[in-house]
């Protein structure tokens, strides 16, 4: 026998499986309503300011500004450049919706690399719940964006944003898996000396999120 | 085997005797108790919360081969190859045989304790691979040539003044100062190249999804991306009791985990990654494999399910007393405190590991803080109970226990021979407490005893004496 079916078989003998798919199915999703019923009440009616609390409370340390479109965004990058003393020329996440943007003064065509200091991108979602970012990996949204830079500046639509985890669990439910699904909740940090924590580990130290409708 | 075969006393006197170790502890462990009580009472119903975390994790270990055959199908179904292994040695094989078959010679590693369960750090070194741990308490510990003392900080025994003299000797630059985010700064620069050098990276999983088939880490430093994706080849290492059924499933519990852990509501990066890179991918490692390990797993299956449930947040480690005072090392397993005194048996066989489950003094903090509600102290005194039966027990305790279960089952007598040594005890005290006992010395030489009332309660009771 192999090590696959000598575990499997161990497994069997100790839990022989008697429900039927159907039951199966029916007891994870009593299992989800269960802790569901458990979970403090958030106040749903504006998501973005539910989200923007969050995301830029001390715990996750994120900066969060709105502004009215998309087509916004430039402005914003552009004030973030100045403010924070850095080169006008950053890697910019190749999604169709951000190249189009007219980026008059700024350059996003700098490549990413392992010390760049700033990319910009836009997520797929937001999960109001922990202010979190939500990206799935794909073509358009290569994985590393979100990690090499020192400055992740990113563009969250308000309309996408959902109220907590379970939320985004159901929406995911209808795309295709992707290779990876980053959720991104504050810059980088670690609490590894001293439990003191400190931002910028290895992922980027600063985290600003635009949020347009 | 994950503790070596030193004598547990020793190891504990050592710990004892070190007031630095203490200080690191302290410093860690209360940030994390105090963290962790902000982030609970922000969730009034989190008893019942527990509850449900346990039901959901109850409900993978009862379908347990039905979720690890779906979880197969759906990674196979992504790209990935899936590999089983037995045993610690197994494991360890298997991952040393693909780092050979992809030529490599740098291997990255993101923290993971399966990794240190099975051995892989020696087995790595054996191989001849340079390993650089990415993480940075294993990055600490590496420079010290140590092994974890937490299962969340694996430094947490190491002060800041410490890690700058590690820093200072071993950074080819050294950090700009000793204050924490210099160092954190510091650890960046120093392991960047590395990240895109090592043609193979290895990571754990906190959970397997059988609806996706895809693996979940949960982190924060942002060094596991850096280290599962650059590299042509990512290797992921997890036990078969990390199964859940869904993305729902395992976001619930990271609830849980992440509060109980650090005090945050979601650790910086959930990541879940499902198979290898896909066409038109810009990044992405070509090869995925899953390593998934049993290693006792199916045993506990039968003998103690409920440990089964553990999501290592480490909240009994920070929560016990025995912890806060020994620190990791002296428990010689890969996992320490509580959770690792239930563990260290299956993996070590309990003859070698008699004095973990003893060393607790069965307070019940433990039970209290986990999560995932496992009765921590009830599986202590099982492996207690078992010792004793299988005569592991040394002699005289065995001796010991058989004259105090004589009396126990007599209280007449065992009252006349308590009201005989309680005043002979109040001897040795001096101002409330005893400080050495004849006979008692391995007791008294680290801590004090309590002067004994006058009278047993029960005595006290009779007479209807207030005090
Ligand atoms: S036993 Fe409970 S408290 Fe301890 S590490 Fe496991 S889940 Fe956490």
């Amino acid at each position: 026998m192999s090590a696959r079916e000598k575990i499997f078989a161990a497994i069997r003998k100790a839990r022989p499986e008697r429900a039927t798919p159907a039951e199966i199915g029916a007891q994870a999703q009593a299992c989800s309503e269960a802790m569901k019923r458990t979970l403090p009440a958030l106040d749903q009616d504006d998501l973005a300011a539910l989200f923007t609390a969050r995301a830029s409370s001390e715990k996750v340390g994120a900066s969060v500004e709105r502004v009215a479109t998309l087509a916004d965004l430039p402005p914003a990058v552009a004030r973030y450049v100045a403010s924070n003393n850095l080169a006008p020329d950053f890697a910019l996440q190749p999604d169709p919706r951000l190249k189009n943007l007219a980026w008059g003064e700024l350059s996003p065509g700098a490549p990413l690399r392992a010390d760049s200091a700033l990319a910009v991108g836009i997520a797929l979602c937001g999960v109001a719940e922990t202010g979190s970012l939500v990206f799935h990996s794909s073509p358009e949204a290569p994985t590393l964006y979100d990690f090499l830079p020192l400055h992740h500046l990113v563009a969250l639509d308000a309309k996408s944003l959902v109220l907590r985890l379970e939320n985004y669990a159901a929406f995911a439910q209808r795309l295709a898996i992707p290779r990876n699904v980053n959720l991104v909740t504050g810059a980088s940090g670690t609490t590894d000396i001293e439990g003191v924590l400190a931002r910028g580990a290895h992922g980027p130290g600063r985290l600003h999120i635009v949020i347009f409708d | 085997m994950t503790a070596p075969a030193q004598d547990f006393h020793t190891r504990v006197e050592k710990a004892l005797r070190d007031p630095q170790l203490k200080i690191a502890l302290e410093r860690t462990t209360g940030n994390a108790r105090r963290k962790r009580a902000a982030a609970v009472a922000a969730w009034p119903d989190f008893e019942a919360a527990r509850a449900a975390a346990c039901a959901i994790k109850d409900h993978a270990i009862e379908h347990m081969a039905t979720y690890l055959e779906m979880f197969e199908n759906n990674a196979r179904a992504s790209g990935a190859q899936v590999h089983w292994a037995r045993d610690a040695g197994e494991a360890s094989r298997i991952v040393i045989d693909l780092c050979k078959a992809s030529g490599a010679k740098v291997v990255t590693r993101s923290k993971s304790m399966l990794g240190e369960e099975i051995g892989l750090p020696h087995a790595l070194a054996e191989a001849g691979l340079r390993r650089v741990e990415t993480d940075l308490a294993e990055h600490i510990i590496q420079l010290a040539g140590e092994t974890p003392s937490h299962i969340i900080w694996p430094a947490a025994h190491r002060t800041r003044e410490d890690v700058a003299k590690l820093f200072d000797q071993y950074h080819h630059e050294k950090p700009e100062g000793h204050d924490v985010v210099s160092m954190v700064a510091s650890a960046r620069k120093e392991l960047r190249a590395d990240f895109f050098t090592a043609e193979v990276g290895i990571s754990g999983a906190n959970f397997l999804v059988a609806e996706t088939g895809a693996i979940c880490t949960i982190t924060n430093e942002g060094n596991a991306e850096l280290t599962t994706t650059p590299p042509r080849v990512h290797i992921v290492t997890a036990g078969i009791e990390k199964i859940v059924a869904s993305t729902e499933h395992a976001l619930q519990l990271t609830r849980l985990l992440v509060r109980s852990a650090t005090g945050a509501d979601l650790t910086q990066y959930t990541t879940f990654h499902c198979g290898p890179k896909r066409a038109g991918d810009r990044d992405g490692p070509e090869e995925f494999h899953i390593v998934l390990v049993d290693h006792g797993r199916t045993r506990m299956l039968a003998e103690m399910p409920e440990m089964l449930r553990c999501l290592r947040c480490g909240a009994c480690l920070n929560h016990c007393v025995v912890y806060r005072a020994i620190g990791g090392h002296a428990y010689g397993g890969a996992y320490p405190g509580p959770m690792g005194s239930v563990l260290t048996p299956v993996f070590d066989g309990l003859e070698q590991s008699r004095d973990l489950p003893a060393a607790c003094t069965l307070n019940g903090q433990c039970k209290q803080v986990c999560p995932v509600d496992i009765p921590l102290p009830t599986l202590l005194r099982h492996w207690r109970a078992r010792s004793f039966r299988a005569g592991h027990e040394p002699k005289a305790v065995s001796l010991a226990i058989t004259i105090w279960a004589f009396f126990a089952a007599r209280p007449r007598l065992y009252r006349m021979a308590q009201a005989a040594a309680l005043p002979a005890l109040r001897l040795f005290a001096k101002g409330g407490w005893i400080s050495s006992l004849p006979l008692g010395s391995g007791w008294t030489a680290t801590r004090d005893f309590p002067k004994p009332p006058r009278q047993s309660f029960l005595a006290a009771i009779r007479k209807g004496a207030t005090r």
